[in-house]
């Protein structure tokens, strides 16, 4: 790819501090709610349940929402201002259409009331529901306009990287076992990005099948699908869209953290291989999410099990071993970035696991929905994702100099990372203790001491996410002193440039 | 009032509790050698290689471990475990919001069928709940006497879910609805007597 032009780099810079900026802003509210829901759930306020259940749907499509966004911005920045040109046009264009379609959710959510959860299984938002159609219809649109965005970007990055790297197949690393050799080295991130964000494709157009029919049951009610179709259609689109969120972070933490380390880290052949391998294991773990409808064929419930384990491999034995080698004795100075995102790896490894441990039928029986669900899949996002976010703000944010300077970012870190897995402890010690998800408040079970736990751990976890605010605020002080000093040029010079 | 949780967990939770300290201790200790190996080494090559050098090792024991735990794990599998004639079968339909039990297997529409939130059971029977709902997806979660969700299923309309128990303790069984179905979804109580 030939060099950007300062004005073109520019152009970039300008992109994703936009995007970096809406996320900062879009999060913390997002958590607001949570922390709300927890307050509901501990007693101490009383928000009436359809309320409570009007803020989960929001938070869950939210956060799913924006972090799937601003990863594939990560992305579409580094790719763009190093592997292939892309058209910021296009990226603008996907920018509006998430802010649409976020702010369209929102409307959906708070003001007509939609609150079917974040996987609106159906025929929930068609049966007894306390919102109007409209708002189903609203939210529906809303998911459409950002899948549509999505979709656009992907197909945009994935063509122009397939041009420039000589055919798709060679985004996927097949070269590598070819005979002749390599003539052009795979950067990680560019195999990354076509292997996280191909299976995303297919999952959005699943989706995008999936909310057309719903739309077309607003108009016409008579309309009956098969509910376990419907099912399956909306775990494989939700469970791909998180399953991804994750593999794109692991993309620009290959990209930036040689450069911290002084190591590069290269495609191989046993490189490639895993990330291929993931590639279909993104494609069926989701069978896992229905273990408990016996009606699913066995076969499936094996597959699910077999696969979710398998999944372990590659990520862990190539990926987090990788990133161990770029660490260990690296005479690293723990700067905001690589912090960032060892705890991300971190975080991405403790949930990972609590997800096998439940992806195992046997356990499975007595864990399904309970909130041991919600404990690793906010491991995973909120203490791995999240994370490797902060870490790539940072990175845009600050120079080299800065970050090795800086206190501020990394005390904000580490109080984000103890309180994050504390609140996160109150949702694993509940799925033990059976504590079943989704429930507004637990005072309707009869079971008293049940009834106390759920109580008991909201309670704690009500103080942990205070605390999580005080890591939000130092965090953000951090970046944000940074964002303002350039303000003027909007012009981010990335830390090692 | 201070409540302090008890230690009660089933067998299931015991395992899942048991390997995920284990889990969190390895990442921890990872963590822990990697903040302290802070030294660098000139020679970087050698450092990798060691590394790379434990990741083979773990490769094997990973490999393994999977290939017991799927041996183990498989062995107990919630489906189609007719371990003889069920003593006695249920028909459950769930609905916004409540729960409709009765003995036998009932041929009637799920609408139309007719049914308790309440049921008396006898112990040390095979029970078979065969479980479907007749508006959206509901879950069938029995919890024991003394909190513990000790067998589920989904309640999937157009579906018949067949869930097979046995209780081994007398006690007052509650159902819980463990699939958001609407508003008072966490009001959705069942109760079953076993006697
Ligand atoms: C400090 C930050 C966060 C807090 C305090 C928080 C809190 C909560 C709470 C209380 C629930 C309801 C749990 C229940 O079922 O009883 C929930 C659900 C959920 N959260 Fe978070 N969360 C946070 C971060 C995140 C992040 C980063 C994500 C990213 C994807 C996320 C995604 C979700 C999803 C998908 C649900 C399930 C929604 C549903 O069941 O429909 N959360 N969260
Ligand atoms: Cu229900």
């Amino acid at each position: 790819m030939t060099e950007l032009s300062p004005a073109e780099k520019k152009k970039e810079r300008k992109l994703i501090v936009i995007w970096s900026v809406t996320f900062l802003v879009l999060f913390p509210f997002l958590v607001v709610l949570g922390y709300m829901m927890r307050l509901n759930q501990a007693e101490r306020i009383h928000l009436g349940m359809d309320t409570f259940y009007t803020l989960l749907t929001l938070h869950g499509l939210g956060m799913a929402g924006i972090l799937f966004s601003i990863s594939f911005a990560a992305l579409w920045y580094l790719i763009a201002t190093r592997y292939a040109r892309l058209k910021t046009g296009i990226g603008y264009f996907v920018y509006a259409l998430i802010v649409i379609g976020f702010s369209l959710l929102a409307f959906a959510t708070l003001v007509g009331k939609f609150g079917a959860g974040w996987y609106v299984l159906y025929p929930l938002p068609f049966k007894g529901t306390f919102w109007a159609p409209w708002a189903t219809g609203l939210a529906c649109a809303s998911l459409l306009t950002m899948g549509v965005a999505w979709l656009v970007g992907i197909i945009h990055v994935v063509s122009n990287l397939a041009r420039e790297y000589g055919g798709f197949t060679n985004l996927l690393g097949w070269q590598y076992f070819k005979k002749g050799g390599v003539k052009r080295e795979l950067p990680p991130v560019v195999m990354i990005t076509t292997i996280s964000t191909v299976p995303g494709v297919i999952a959005f157009l699943t989706g995008a099948v999936m909310l057309v029919m719903y739309v077309l049951q607003i108009f016409e009610p008579t309309l009956n699908y098969d509910p376990l179709l419907m099912k399956n259609m909306v775990m494989f689109f939700g469970h791909t869209l998180v399953n991804i969120t994750l593999y794109c972070c692991t993309g620009w933490v290959y990209c930036l953290l040689p450069e911290f380390t002084g190591r590069p880290w290269k495609s191989d052949k046993i490189v490639v291989l895993s990330w291929n391998a993931t590639f279909i294991f993104i494609l069926f773990a989701y069978f896992h999410h229905l273990y408990m409808d016996f009606a699913q064929p066995v076969a499936l419930q094996y597959a699910g099990q077999f696969i979710s384990y398998l999944s372990a491999v590659p990520a862990t034995a190539v990926t987090l071993f990788g990133l161990l080698a770029q660490l260990y004795h690296s005479k690293i100075k723990w700067s905001a970035v690589p912090l960032s995102f060892l705890a991300g790896g971190a975080g991405w490894a403790i949930g990972g696991f609590a997800a096998v441990v439940d992806s195992t039928i046997a356990v499975n029986t007595v864990l399904h929905n309970t909130t041991w669900v919600p404990a690793h899949f906010h491991t995973y996002m909120l203490m791995g994702v999240v994370f490797f976010i902060f870490g790539f703000i940072f990175y845009i944010s600050h120079t080299k100099e800065e970050l090795d300077k800086d206190i501020l970012g990394r005390v904000g870190l580490w109080i984000f990372a103890i309180s994050g897995h504390s609140f996160i402890a109150t949702f694993y010690r509940g799925g033990l203790r059976s504590i079943p998800r989704r429930y507004s408040d637990y005072s309707g079970i009869p079971i008293e001491h049940v009834h106390q736990t759920g109580m008991f751990l909201a309670f704690m976890a009500v103080i942990f996410i205070t605390i999580i605010f005080v890591a939000l605020v130092i965090i953000y002080t951090a970046l944000f002193k940074k964002f303002a000093k350039r303000r003027h040029a909007l012009v981010m010079e990335p830390a090692a440039a | 009032m201070i409540y302090f949780p008890t230690l009660l967990f089933s067998i299931q939770a015991y395992s899942a509790t048991t390997a995920f300290i284990a889990g969190t201790l390895i990442v921890a200790t990872v963590l822990f050698i990697i903040f302290t190996s802070s030294k660098g080494s000139d020679d970087k090559l050698a450092e990798k290689h060691k590394v790379y050098h434990v990741r083979d090792r773990y490769f094997l024991i990973l490999t393994l471990a999977i290939i017991v735990g799927l041996i183990i794990s498989l062995r107990f599998l919630p489906y189609e475990q007719y371990q003889g004639k069920p003593a006695e079968e249920v028909t459950v339909v769930a609905m916004q919001w409540a729960w409709k039990m009765a003995p036998g297997i009932s041929n009637a529409t799920p609408e139309a069928f007719t049914g308790e939130s309440e049921i008396t059971l006898p112990a040390n029977k095979l029970i078979r709940f065969v479980v479907t709902s007749q508006d959206v997806n509901h879950g069938f979660g029995i919890y024991s006497p003394e909190g513990l969700l000790i067998a589920q299923t989904q309640a999937m309309p157009q579906y018949k879910n067949e869930l097979e128990h046995k209780f081994t303790e007398p006690g007052d069984y509650h159902i819980l609805c463990m699939e958001y179905c609407g508003m008072p979804h966490a009001y959705m109580i069942g109760t079953i007597h076993v006697k």
